[in-house]
């Protein structure tokens, strides 16, 4: 387990890091956020949201370390602040209310992008050197697509055009939302085509990977050794090559995480998808520091966490891991 | 190197680079072929496509096309800067960390994890978000902060295979100095990481570019596809029909992040030759077989036969590009290109019915510089109980006359003409190049199991062995329960001197002597007729070799399987076998009965052979 541990040190030291940057930011860049907000509100900043912004900012003429502090001690009580656009709602309301949408949609897009990709790829290396390696190509052309425009041009075939999907938010709103079956139904059905955009922008990814180290791995010796004890087709492509091929592409997982979050945010804008990517534009078009830091910091613990499940993951998929435990 | 082979042979390869080209051209000539100032508003507001405004306008009648062209610059502009910086930094980490070790790399390390795990995008629309005023340069240099991570952890994953290679070490001795070591020796052995990584950069930033842009976060006052974007959507131009206007940026985008991809095949193929795929090569059906001939794991078979046509002593290795150019003097090329002498072939006078007759068996690897004749006319005859010791240099041949009777020759290497025979107990005969796959599989490791090369890949790293044994019992015995199987794989694990609890440890808990032995265990799992043994010793350290080398003849004795046993070790071969076939590019120069070989052996290369061992002592 010492490599889980190692995993569990370095994450909790990354999560300082992010929350530390956070803290950072906003003192270190160049202009003075209080002084901009205050000159662009020409006095129609009421005084308690300027007494906000400089609460926010530790415009105390303390040292840093004890803003640090206090900042730290803040996070402790969940206080993330005043948000200045929907003022006086705390930033933790706000987030709190976009959470469970963004986690629903671009968690549930991306669990399925990875299996289709993961999937697709180990049946494009078994076919290698047929009509499957054309498909390549066009892969890397669907990987390079930006999520937004695949969302524009979804939205015009699928929404304008058809008019199958609506193009916009998150439920129908006329309906008041409740845990009725009616309600749910259009959940999923606004959903959809945002899904639907997460899934075909990032699983070319996973297929390119896969069928990459797929076709690695099928030269290895092991691989012709199962073939050579006869063992079914299914059982040499899956419980030999995909099984050992699929290992880098969780190592990856991290870094192709922070791309489907960066897309899946802007996917959100898009759809007006209430979650936090949708949020944050929201939050940095209308200059609101303390929220738009408070869904950095929230999206940042989130890929994470994300990235620290891979990794117990990894630890079950690979024995060498498990030395010494 | 001439010019010629500059020239990628790859047609993605040479599409991507069109692409590429093309928008270049267009990013530095587009500004000046512009018909319009892209920001100049008029009334022909939201007119499709037509003479005037190829690509139509927009709300305020700007023309699309003028802004379009205008927009390549920034866009690629931007995508370079945020590259080239990136592309900086990663080097600049990846390299020092891996080269230096120790506190400096743990730091690194640490500080590579840190931007690799928070996601960029958001912390990118934050900086931005706190950008007093928003430059082109400063959000090239934000993005690139935010992207440099990947690349820097796989340029140190190579330094630290690197550091230890005999160059680097060598370079050490001379003195040299560590930032000379680190970016004259070490450096420009990963260019082609380094160049993967800047395209990778380089599409990344200008699809944050766009992202932001879209955002209303970029330099809105600068054209750029981004801002199109940004000026579409909120102008409803997706509500309204205009097609024209977003449909070109978006679509730039992608096929120039496309385009730099395909470039990158090239990059992953070369430094990963399995991975090539057909279109790299003259067209036609066996050009696309014969570019796949890399990718089967046929290249250092190949280049062995490259090496000996050129004479050169050198050791084959996986440049592929020598080959291909030494090759390619070749067109159609034999391996027999001297005069050679008559092989000595005496029949066997083995005692024992044939279980497995060769008859002059032919394998070609077509290639995209000709086909190679790997084995030409190779007729053997293989006896039950028999110890059938097969000898040759690298890329004489062996492991393809081996792989072709084990049916585990894989595309473009292929029969060209001659039979495989195996006999049953009673006689009966089966064609193995005809087996189709039920029969194959029904024959597998029953009748013929395989000890492969080296111990260390031969066991599937993730698995443990109860499973490895578990699996050929359970689809070749289906009755038994599974307490039988366990049992079964135990008995033979004792059998090969392993301990039958070490049963459920993974490999990478085995020794590599140990690994062998597993290897050896599960191929008698069956108790199959012939056990092919490529080089089953030649990994393993001296007195490892000894000790699984008397474990393999005793089992021999005491199970009286056959085996075919490879190697380019002679003073071996003649020490176990009952006969001996010396194969040499491709042909068998010598066979017959291990005494009557080492007493007159009749073909030159034998001689050869046999008095360089002389002279090193190896024969007592």
């Amino acid at each position: 387990m010492r490599f889980l541990l190692k995993k569990l040190a370095l994450y909790a030291f990354i999560a300082w890091a992010a929350l530390t940057l956070n803290f950072l930011i906003p003192r270190l860049m160049p202009g003075d956020p209080v002084q901009v907000l205050i000159a662009a509100s020409e006095g129609q900043l009421t005084p308690e949201a300027a007494e906000a912004i400089k609460a926010q900012f530790g415009i105390t003429d303390d040292p840093l370390l004890v803003q640090y502090l206090a900042y730290l001690g803040d996070l402790a009580r969940l206080d993330l602040g005043v948000s200045l656009s929907h003022f006086p709602v705390p930033v933790s309301d706000i987030i709190s209310g976009a959470m469970p949408w963004t986690l629903g949609l671009v968690g549930v897009a991306t669990v399925i992008s990875f299996l289709l990709g993961t999937g697709l790829g180990v049946l494009l290396a078994w076919r290698r050197g047929t009509w499957s390696d054309h498909v390549l190509p066009a892969l890397t052309f669907l990987n390079a697509i930006p999520y937004f425009w695949m969302a524009l041009i979804l939205v015009l075939l699928l929404a304008v055009t058809l008019g199958w999907f609506p193009y916009a938010g998150g439920y129908d709103r006329t309906m008041f939302p409740e845990l009725a079956l009616p309600f749910i139904g259009s959940v999923l059905y606004h959903a959809a085509l945002p899904a639907l955009t997460i899934v075909i922008g990032s699983f070319a990814g996973w297929v390119l990977q896969m069928r990459n180290m797929t076709v690695t791995v099928l030269g290895e010796d092991y691989v012709s050794m199962a073939e050579a004890k006869g063992l079914p087709r299914r059982t040499v492509l899956f419980g030999y090559a995909a099984r050992n091929a699929i290992l880098p592409s969780i190592t990856g997982f991290a870094l192709a995480l922070g791309a489907v979050v960066g897309g899946s945010m802007l996917t959100e804008v898009i759809f007006n998808y209430p979650g936090l990517g949708y949020t944050l534009f929201q939050a940095v078009s209308a200059q609101d520091f303390p929220l738009m830091q408070g869904l950095f910091l929230i999206i940042s613990l989130a890929v994470i966490a994300a990235n620290l499940i891979a990794d117990a993951a990894y630890v079950v998929l690979d024995p060498r891991t498990r030395q010494g435990a | 190197m001439s010019i010629s082979t500059l020239i990628p042979r790859s047609g993605k390869v040479r599409a991507g680079l069109a692409i590429v080209v093309a928008f270049v051209v267009i990013a530095v000539v587009g500004p000046f072929i512009a018909r319009y100032d892209p920001n100049q508003t008029s009334f022909d507001m939201l007119e499709p496509p037509s003479g005037r405004h190829w690509l139509g306008t927009t709300q305020t009648g700007q023309d699309v096309f003028s802004q379009f062209m205008t927009g390549a610059r920034t866009s690629l502009l931007v995508g370079l800067v945020a590259g080239v910086v990136s592309q900086v930094v990663s080097v600049a980490v990846g390299l020092l960390g891996g080269y230096l070790r120790g506190v400096a790399d743990d730091l690194l390390y640490i500080l590579t994890a840190v931007f690799l795990v928070i996601p960029g995008m958001p912390l990118l629309i934050v900086l931005t978000g706190y950008l007093p005023s928003r430059g082109l340069l400063s959000i090239a240099v934000v993005i690139a902060i935010t992207s440099w991570a990947g690349s820097a952890r796989v340029i140190r994953a190579q330094t630290l295979s690197l550091r230890n290679r005999e160059f680097v070490e060598a370079a050490r001795g001379t003195g040299e100095s560590r930032a000379r070591i680190m970016f004259f020796e070490v450096l420009p052995n990963m260019l082609p990481l380094v160049a993967s990584g800047f395209l990778f950069s380089v599409i990344g930033g200008i699809l944050a570019e766009a992202g932001l842009a879209f955002l209303g976060l970029g330099s809105l006052t600068t054209t750029s596809w981004g801002s199109m974007l940004y000026f579409a959507q909120n102008s409803q131009a997706l509500l309204s029909g205009a097609w024209w206007w977003y449909v070109p940026p978006g679509l730039a985008i992608a096929v120039v992040g496309a385009g730099l991809a395909l470039i990158n095949f090239a990059i992953d193929e070369y430094s990963n030759p399995r991975l090539r795929t057909g279109s790299a090569t003259r067209p036609g059906r066996s050009g696309r077989r014969a570019a796949a001939a890399v990718a089967a794991g046929a290249e250092a078979e190949l280049s062995g036969v490259a090496e000996t046509l050129a004479e050169n002593d050198s050791p084959a290795g996986p440049g592929n590009d020598e080959t291909a150019e030494r090759t390619a003097a070749h067109p159609e090329f034999d391996r027999a290109d001297e005069p050679e002498l008559a092989p000595c072939l005496r029949t066997s006078p083995m005692p024992g019915s044939p279980i497995i007759e060769v008859d002059s068996l032919r394998v070609d690897y077509p290639t995209a510089f000709g086909t190679v004749h790997a084995v030409q006319d190779v007729s053997l005859t293989l006896r039950r109980g028999e110890i059938l010791g097969l000898a040759g240099e690298s890329g004489s041949g062996k492991s393809t006359l081996t792989n072709a009777i084990t049916r585990l020759l894989r595309p473009p290497a292929e029969v060209a003409g001659g039979s495989i025979v195996y006999r049953a107990d009673d006689g009966t005969p089966t064609d193995l190049l005809r087996l189709e796959d039920q029969g194959l599989r029904a024959l597998r490791w029953n009748e013929i199991a395989v000890v492969f090369q080296s111990a260390m890949n031969a066991l599937n790293p993730v698995t443990s062995i109860r499973a490895q044994f578990d699996d050929v019992i359970r689809v070749h015995r289906p009755g038994l329960p599974p307490a039988r199987r366990t049992e079964i794989a135990g008995e033979h694990l004792e059998r090969v001197g392993i301990p039958a609890d070490r049963i459920d440890a993974y490999p990478h808990e085995l020794s590599g002597g140990m690994k062998q032995r597993v290897a050896i265990a599960i191929a008698l799992v069956l108790e199959p007729d012939v056990i092919f043994m490529d080089e089953p010793t030649t990994a393993l350290d001296l007195l490892v070799q000894r000790d699984v080398l008397d474990q393999i003849v005793r089992l021999r004795e005491e199970y009286g399987f056959a085996i075919v046993f490879t190697t380019h070790d002679l003073a071996l071969l003649l020490e176990i076998s009952d006969s001996v076939a010396v194969m040499r590019r491709g042909h068998l120069v010598e066979y017959g009965p291990a005494r009557d070989l080492y007493r007159e052996p009749g073909h030159q290369y034998t001689k050869n052979l046999l008095s360089s061992l002389e002279e090193l002592g190896s024969l007592a």
